[in-house]
């Protein structure tokens, strides 16, 4: 199969799993021969501060990050992180979103306004993106288990959107693979919980 | 993720970090030592995980220093040997490495410095370039995963052949970027070499000794810049065009998609060693452009070489780069200042309406709280800073490398000075010696092995008075998490002596000496007040596991994590929870403050911090500090 630039972001706090998720895509782009280059964050900038993954897939990358406008596929598993990302939103994105907002201590000793849900997803909408999924993605997690799964639930409605460049079931059997063993069922249970419970498109 | 161990001939995702380690083990590595710091650590972790099985050694030592020696003594014994730093690591290095590049090796060694353009977790933006040229080392520099395996297997080779140490440099973006590595045949194992110096003064560097040695090193050099730069040499592109571009490391990998975007005739020279350049591959070039644009991260390393080389091959050609105030000097490049620049140079429009994305953006980033990294949940960190705040709020607080330098932050603020690994002992001494104030100085078990000993020798020697607060949680956490002569076990997991950070503390004589659980506020608290009205050296050691690790360790056991929660009859909105204590998990509705369940640890540290007592455990939480749990 081939594709030319297909380009993600797994945005979050420090400690959602953003680095797993986005270990799961790669690991499905390899699986299917593509070439691709991932840029993760370590270290003391990985504590629960801002952090985002990118992948970029396909036959034209080199370069390991994403140039601004040019994102197809957001995955914000915390929507103010996903908001973050406006510089790279476009038309071409496909945005995924988380619903629970945590908000940043900090923000409360500068005084800083935290928007509401709403207030992000309304901001969101101004970019124009291709289009808008949102979950309660801790909820399902917890359906499926634990919460701590809520990156894999976002994993599955990505995969929901159809538009990551994989024949269905890759991402899924990338998941099997890159599971620690004692979290696999849970993660493929999320993994399905989410792919189901996608909200329609707006 | 990456599978280390997987076969030759298959293609693996590696991470840069992993791939330089794949790259000694088929180079047939033997020894490896390093001190962790991002965005080295990966590298030994990798290798620390698959020593055992391949027959390795490999160690985390004390410090970055040590580390290098304990390479230099295997490289010396015959054998093959890596050591790997971050940037600022390699000064702590350095002394070791300057006369090594003289006495060489009879094995073979690579070092590898892994900087950090943007200072990401980093004090600076050094550019270990420098150092390559002022050491007299060959450098190496990959531009993507797959040239860091190969590149590391390449400079053993070098370093074999040459009988000197080869430096492989890599940058944050190379260090962490993951993508599909080809792989070649593991080589690596372990057998006892013999140290036998070549020549009776071959180790022995001082006066003539050490100029012959200088001299037959530049030679050497020289070879190298004729033999082997050339090789690592890459022209890519329109062969006819008149725009060139030079370039190398990731910055490559911009600069090539980059050239795309802007649509224009133009070429590539992409170096593969920066040090010694291949002038002649340098000079043609130059010679068949008439403008080359320098695009290189950091420091006009590159630039100004390039220039004294177009002296001799091409007066004409218009160089262009960050001299010339077409690219930036700070910080890392992205795609955007690559185009940016290459737009400016071209004189053409920019591919992109930055303008646009940015008039766009800025209005929405402004309503977007910033979120810096913050100690995590249950930190103990967050409690000694706690301590600290009420029981020395007026003192002059020197900090020091590691997760703790996160208390400059509000509402802690006890740290004034972030600079260099060890420097907070070292500076406390300075400062009682300039001032009337009271000093604390704050350093990590780590970091209190790696640099902080010898200045609370000092400290004691010289009749300072000063508190030393040891923030000791029994691992080396910012870096992930990696052993250090404190803990008892090493880096391959067996069990190793523990050096007891008191027992140091006393027989340096230290006449205050207190160790208390940071979770204890009170106790903490008073340790504290009494050290700092000690005369003389006070160390005061809160001693509390990292918490991530007693998370992780309660989730292997299968202990249910379950949070703490606000007894909404109980609190008073008075926000004190928020204001002293600040954990990520706290929640401010605008009528309560709540505790996010999915950020909370339920470690119960925040009990004690409420006038109210409205924290509560819930069903099945724990509470570590009565418990014992962490400690």
């Amino acid at each position: 199969m081939s594709v030319r630039e297909f380009n993600v972001i797994v945005a979050g706090v420090g400690g959602q799993g953003i680095l797993f998720t986005t270990n799961v895509i790669a690991r499905a782009a390899l699986k299917l021969g593509l070439n691709f280059a991932q840029s993760e964050v370590h270290g003391l900038s990985q504590r629960y501060g801002s952090i985002r993954t990118e992948l970029r897939i396909g036959s034209d990358v080199s370069s390991p990050l994403i140039l601004e406008g040019t994102l197809d596929l957001l995955i914000a598993l915390e929507p103010l992180e996903g908001l973050r990302q406006s510089p790279y939103i476009s038309e071409r994105t496909t945005v995924v979103m988380n619903n629970h907002v945590i908000p940043p201590v900090g923000a409360y000793l500068e005084r800083f306004p935290i928007p509401s849900f709403d207030e992000i997803l309304e901001l969101m909408r101004s970019l124009n993106p291709k289009k808008i999924m949102v979950l309660n993605a801790y909820d399902i997690a917890k359906k499926a288990g634990d919460y701590i799964v809520a990156n894999t639930v976002m994993l599955g409605a990505a995969q929901a959107t159809g538009v990551l460049p994989f024949p269905e079931g890759v991402l899924r059997e990338a998941l099997e693979e890159v599971s620690p063993s004692r979290y696999r069922d849970l993660n493929l249970r999320a993994f399905d919980l989410g792919r189901e419970s996608v909200s329609p498109p707006r | 993720m990456g599978d280390l161990l997987a076969p030759a001939n298959t293609i693996e995702v590696l991470l840069g970090n992993e791939a330089v380690a794949r790259g000694a083990l088929e180079a047939g590595l033997n020894v490896a030592a390093a001190y962790p710091g991002t965005p080295s650590t990966e590298i030994g972790e990798a290798l620390a995980k698959v020593a055992k099985r391949v027959g390795i050694y490999f160690e985390w030592s004390a410090n970055e220093k040590v580390a290098t020696e304990v390479a230099m003594g295997a490289a010396w014994s015959g054998l093959k040997a890596l050591t790997m730093m971050k940037h600022v690591g390699f000064n702590v290095a350095s002394d070791a490495i300057f006369t090594l590049a003289y006495a060489g090796v009879t094995g073979a060694m690579v070092i590898v410095s892994a900087d950090d353009p943007h200072a990401h977790s980093s004090q600076n933006e050094q550019d270990n370039r420098h150092y390559s040229e002022s050491v007299g080392l060959p450098m190496l520099e990959p531009s993507n995963p797959q040239e860091a395996k190969d590149f590391t297997k390449e400079a053993f080779e070098l370093s074999s052949r040459y009988r000197i140490p080869v430096m492989v440099r890599t940058t944050t973006r190379i260090s962490h970027q993951r993508g599909p590595v080809r792989l070649g045949e593991i080589k690596a194992g372990f057998s006892k070499g013999k140290f036998v110096p070549p020549e009776p003064d071959r180790y022995l560097q001082v006066g003539a000794i050490a100029r012959k040695h200088h001299a037959e090193l530049l030679g050497k050099l020289k070879e190298i810049s004729l033999d082997v730069a050339p090789s690592y040499t890459k022209v890519e592109g329109a062969s006819d065009a008149e725009f060139g571009v030079i370039t190398s490391g990731v910055a490559y990998a911009h600069a090539k998609e980059a050239l795309k975007l802007v649509n224009v005739d133009a070429k590539i020279l992409k170096l593969g060693m920066t040090f010694p350049l291949p002038k002649k591959s340098i000079g043609e070039f130059l010679s068949s452009v008439n403008t080359a644009l320098i695009v290189e991260e950091l420091d006009p390393y590159l630039e100004m070489r390039v220039k004294v080389i177009a002296k001799d091959y091409a007066p004409e050609v218009e160089i262009l780069g960050k001299l010339t105030g077409h690219m930036p000097r700070v910080g890392e490049y992205t795609m955007r200042t690559v185009l940016e620049g290459l737009s400016k140079a071209l004189g053409v429009a920019p591919p992109v309406n930055f303008a646009e994305i940015d008039r766009r953006s800025s209005e929405i980033l402004k309503k977007v709280p910033p979120r810096p990294p913050v100690l995590c949940p249950a930190c103990p960190h967050r409690s000694t800073g706690y301590a600290l705040r009420r029981a020395a709020g007026r003192a002059a607080f020197m900090g020091d490398i590691g997760c703790y330098a996160l208390l400059f932050q509000k509402p802690f603020r006890v740290e004034h000075v972030t600079h260099a690994m060890g420097s907070s002992i070292g500076l406390a001494n300075g400062i009682d010696v300039a001032t009337d104030q009271d000093v604390v100085a704050l350093i990590g078990d780590s970091t209190f092995f790696h640099a902080g000993i010898p200045a609370l020798i000092n400290a004691v020697h010289n009749k300072r008075k000063m508190t030393v607060v040891i923030m000791d949680n029994r691992i080396t956490a910012m870096t992930g998490h990696q052993p250090h002569p404190g803990t008892e076990v090493n880096a391959v997991g067996d069990e190793a002596p523990a050096i007891d950070i008191e027992k140091i503390v006393r027989s340096i004589g230290v006449d205050y000496v207190k160790v208390v659980d940071p979770y204890d506020h009170a106790a903490t608290e008073k340790a504290i007040r009494e050290a700092l009205k000690h005369d003389g050296v006070s160390v005061v050691i809160t001693k509390r596991e990292c918490a991530l690790l007693t998370v992780a360790k309660l989730r292997r056991q299968g202990q249910k994590i379950v949070p703490y929660r606000v007894n909404p009859d109980k609190c008073t909105y008075c926000r004190v929870c928020i204001n002293t204590f600040a954990c990520p998990a706290f929640v401010d509705t605008g009528s309560l403050v709540e505790i996010d369940p999915t950020v909370c640890f339920g470690c119960g540290a925040c009990v004690p911090v409420c006038p109210y007592g409205a924290f509560e455990p819930q069903e099945g939480s724990l509470n570590w500090r009565e418990q014992k749990i962490g400690v």
